[in-house]
């Protein structure tokens, strides 16, 4: 009997242990419901303005996903055009600016992130510009390629254009070269080193192998913002309601034809507006994916 | 200051008179060391000692960092490699360092060490599968890689990347070997196996090894050095080093007294 009553004081007094103190117990809840809930609330807000904005693109611009729209030119309102220009010039200008800016961008990575020791203020001025770059408005840099190529050369051109983008996708790249090889252990480093490898071997065959995902991703998030620019192209590509694939004339893009479509007076004009952005959204969508599925699945 | 005994076997490297500075750091003082060839040196000693800054001197390792600076000699085959004319890409051929942790390159076992050889041989084809095959038969990683040589290196396991960062050393046929702890990031199965494979390489290389183990050092070493505040207390071979120390803080150190 005495027995049994010591276990049921000490039950009492185990639970008593389990039960902590209630007060600042209840309190703590308390406040993790609610910051829980906001984190909820935030995010529920952003997926919907994301998808609102999905959802008009799709209603408005699915209409005008056709056939003739992919293979027809711009045309005078009424007249049943298409966006095949704009497309191809699209297509034509990001290419070019990622095949001219890539380029540039990887080896100014690679000094900012390889060649630490040489001069520490020539890096910094260098990562600064770069910096600043990629903050700059990019109607400056339409304007910029507008004075250095445009002016001297006389007219608008698709190459100008692709310029001007490039100039964009530069210090894009550049970051995410830099930080993507900063990722990369000085160990591996100096374990290629001390087999006697020179400079360059170390960094192309050992650090730029291992960061490559993260480079390869860089450079087609580069691709993906520039696709959507339109203010660098207004003084330098123009536009043209021709076919044309001739980086030398002035050229047509998406968002140049969205930019005159879309406040145009004209139905057709508007649709064919909202068709152009829904293409550059798949097309942005489609990169995104690109770099989450393929580049994604090799990591550890 | 040190008494380095006139010892029987030649001499792989000789160290005279080493004094490193890590800037305004001065990490090591007036060392005085040789490097009996074929044989496996320790280098013990509480941390920041110096054990692995002389590591770096003897391969040059230091010379990737600006404001890091030696002065004295290291004397191997005939040359002074602190002088400036020193191809520091043979002197790295030939004198070859494993580091603390595993370096695999994001590259396949095949490829890990046909990087090495590829830098200083033109091998054909068969010849480098020769080659690769014998370097990892030596660490005994070949059993484990040989269906898989083509996969990536990063996939074996802590204490296989070890032996493979080992074969992929002694792949370029180095005459000394620097090891910098080389199993201290490793499990004791790994790590008799990596001190087992020393007692074999010895044979063929010279070796210097950093280590924070006393019982390795004794295990492993035929020769010890007691490292202490950038200077070298002791050198001896291991038997003399752990039984009868001639220095009070050789003894200290060894008897757990500090360190």
């Amino acid at each position: 009997m005495a027995v049994r009553d010591r276990d049921v004081t000490d039950a009492a007094a185990a639970a008593a242990r389990w039960q902590g103190n209630s007060l600042s117990d209840m309190r703590r809840r308390m406040v993790d419901r609610v910051a829980t809930g906001l984190c909820w609330l935030a995010t529920v807000l952003v997926l919907l303005m994301l998808f609102s904005i999905l959802f008009v693109l799709v209603r408005n611009g699915i209409g005008g996903l056709r056939w003739a729209t992919l293979v027809h030119v711009t045309a005078p309102p009424g007249q049943g055009g298409g966006l095949a220009n704009a497309i191809a010039g699209s297509l034509i200008q990001t290419g070019l600016a990622v095949l001219i800016g890539a380029p540039v961008g990887l080896l100014v990575g690679i000094y900012l992130a390889e060649f630490t020791a040489t001069d520490g203020r020539l890096i910094n001025l260098v990562r600064f510009v770069s910096d600043l770059l990629l903050s700059a408005p990019s109607i400056l840099v339409g304007l910029f390629i507008y004075m250095i190529v445009v002016v001297p050369t006389g007219h608008f051109s698709g190459m100008a254009g692709a310029l001007a983008l490039s100039m964009l996708v530069v210090p894009v790249v550049v970051r995410t070269t830099e930080d993507m090889l900063r990722l990369v252990p000085l160990s591996m480093r100096e374990a290629a080193i001390a087999l006697g490898a020179p400079r360059w071997r170390v960094i192309v065959l050992v650090c730029l192998r291992a960061a490559r995902d993260g480079v390869a991703t860089g450079i087609l998030l580069a691709l993906a913002r520039v696709s959507g620019e339109t203010a660098p192209l207004l003084f330098t590509s123009l536009g043209n309601m021709n076919w044309s694939v001739s980086p030398a004339v002035p050229m047509a893009s998406l968002p140049v034809t969205i930019y005159q479509y879309a406040g145009a007076a004209y139905d057709d004009w508007t649709a064919l507006a909202w068709t152009g952005a829904l293409l550059i959204t798949a097309g942005i969508l489609m990169i995104n994916i690109t770099v989450r599925l393929g580049l994604g699945r090799n990591r550890k | 200051m040190t008494a380095v005994e006139k010892s029987p076997v030649p001499t792989a490297i000789s160290v005279r008179d080493l004094n490193f500075y890590y800037g305004a750091n001065h990490a090591l003082r007036n060392i005085s060391i040789d490097f009996p060839q074929g044989q496996v040196t320790g280098m013990i000693g509480p941390s920041g000692c110096g054990k692995s800054t002389l590591l770096r001197v003897l391969n040059r390792m230091y010379d990737l960092y600006p404001g890091q600076r030696a002065t004295g000699e290291v004397i191997f085959d005939g040359c002074n490699i602190l002088g400036p004319r020193v191809n520091l890409n043979v002197l790295r051929a030939r004198v070859g360092m494993v580091f603390q942790k595993p370096t695999p390159f994001p590259m396949s076992i095949y490829d890990n060490i046909a990087f090495g050889v590829r830098l200083h041989e033109r091998l054909d084809r068969a010849a480098m599968d020769a080659r690769v095959e014998d370097v990892l038969r030596r660490v005994a990683l070949w059993p484990e890689v040989r269906d898989r040589l083509r996969d990536s290196a990063g996939a074996l396991s802590g204490g296989q990347q070890q032996r493979l960062c080992i074969a992929r050393t002694i792949a370029t046929r180095p005459e000394v070997v620097l090891l910098d702890e080389p199993t201290s990031a490793l499990d004791p199965v790994s790590t008799a196996r990596i001190e087992e494979l020393l007692d074999e390489l010895k044979a063929d290389f010279t070796i210097a090894i950093v280590t924070h183990n006393l019982q390795q050092a004794a295990r492993c070493a035929d020769q010890v050095a007691f490292f202490y505040m950038g200077e070298v207390v002791e050198v001896d071979s291991a038997d003399r080093m752990f039984t009868a120390p001639r220095e009070k803080r050789t003894q200290d150190y060894i008897t757990g007294r500090f360190g």
